[in-house]
């Protein structure tokens, strides 16, 4: 392979890294969620602490995103809330991680 | 309680800011559905065009500050509290376009005053954080969410403070950047009313576009921008231009 083709390749991965870290980055902005008030963020941590909180309890106590107590008194429908957002989040950067696969082939 | 968006802007002899307003006033009427504000001059007034339901304060802005040589009318931002005839106010940055209604959720927050600290360059080309230039981090003023609380009341008279002896502060946080800048008096303000100590942000970082880069389309739901020869299209995400040439496109 000459020269030039390797720097087309590499000049792709770099245009494909940079839309995918946006992508990334649009993904974790997108992950906020405000419920009772206070900014959560639908991550893992999260998601999997209030399943397992929600399955002894039907409310709790959580910390923020600013670590401020919060009383979550629906612990279901938080878990709901959080996937839902988090499912939303990963599904948009599915979409356009797709797209930099399809580049890249 | 009474909610609204605070928006300043003063055309410059080089950039006329009432465009951009124009694109900021109809994506905020389309994702925040929110009264909206603008704080302007007269000057400036006799170039907006018609744009339905917006409240206007004429005010006679301060126009000493620059940067880059060029005129930089940024000195009203510490009067926002005065200024806002809502009980809970989003102040932006005229060339902060809302593509999302990420903003009008964190206004249903309990924090009576929320503010950035963080943001990347969407070209992924330069390091925002400027993190180790001064002895604090610096808050992003583009956004600002605020309730009308004594507390928050303090942190404006703090920031006028900050303004009026500007080069003390400098010094005393080490920060290198001169020119007045709305970001570090509200840093400052925020340090020195929080107690040395942390105080509430908003966990996110915004989408800058860096000011050499070029806004090749503005779409319904973003823009597509060229920088180098590369090219990233951004949809769906709220995004501040620092570049000015979105008033052309």
């Amino acid at each position: 392979m000459d020269i030039d083709n390797l720097k087309q390749i590499s000049q792709q991965s770099y245009d494909i890294a940079l839309q995918k870290a946006n992508a990334l980055k649009k993904a974790e902005s997108d992950q906020i969620v405000v419920y009772e008030n206070h900014i959560f963020k639908a991550d893992v941590i999260t998601i999997c602490l209030v399943k397992t909180l929600a399955e002894s309890q039907t409310s709790f106590f959580l910390l923020d995103t600013n670590y401020n107590p919060v009383e979550i008194k629906d612990g279901a429908g938080f878990l709901k809330a959080l996937i839902e957002k988090n499912q939303s989040s990963l599904n948009a950067y599915h979409q356009l991680h797709q797209k930099f696969r399809n580049k890249r082939a | 309680m009474k909610k609204g968006v605070l928006l300043y802007c003063f055309n410059t002899s080089q950039l006329a800011y009432s465009r951009i307003t124009e694109r900021c006033v109809a994506l905020i009427k389309k994702h925040l559905r929110l009264p909206i504000t603008v704080v302007t001059n007269f000057e400036t007034f006799k170039f907006m065009k018609p744009m339905g339901m917006v409240n206007y304060k004429l005010i006679e802005n301060d126009t000493k500050n620059n940067r880059a040589g060029k005129p930089w009318y940024n000195l009203e931002r510490h009067l926002a509290y005065e200024h806002s005839p809502y009980d809970r106010t989003l102040v932006i940055d005229v060339d902060y376009f809302c593509y999302t209604d990420k903003l009008l959720k964190l206004m249903d927050t309990e924090n009576d005053f929320l503010v950035h600290k963080d943001a990347h360059d969407v070209m992924w080309k330069t390091d925002m954080r400027f993190e180790r230039e001064a002895m604090l981090d610096i808050v992003w003023a583009t956004v600002l969410i605020f309730s009308k609380t004594p507390r928050v009341k303090a942190i404006f008279d703090t920031v006028k403070l900050v303004k009026d002896n500007y080069y003390h502060f400098c010094q005393l946080y080490r920060v290198s950047y001169k020119n007045f800048r709305n970001d570090y008096a509200f840093a400052i303000a925020l340090e020195q009313i929080g107690g040395h100590r942390d105080y509430d942000i908003i966990k996110d970082s915004i989408a800058m576009v860096p000011a050499d880069a070029k806004c090749r389309v503005l779409k319904e739901n973003g823009a597509v921008v060229e920088w180098n020869g590369k090219v990233v299209s951004l949809e769906d995400q709220d995004i501040h231009f620092l570049n000015k040439d979105i008033m052309y496109v």
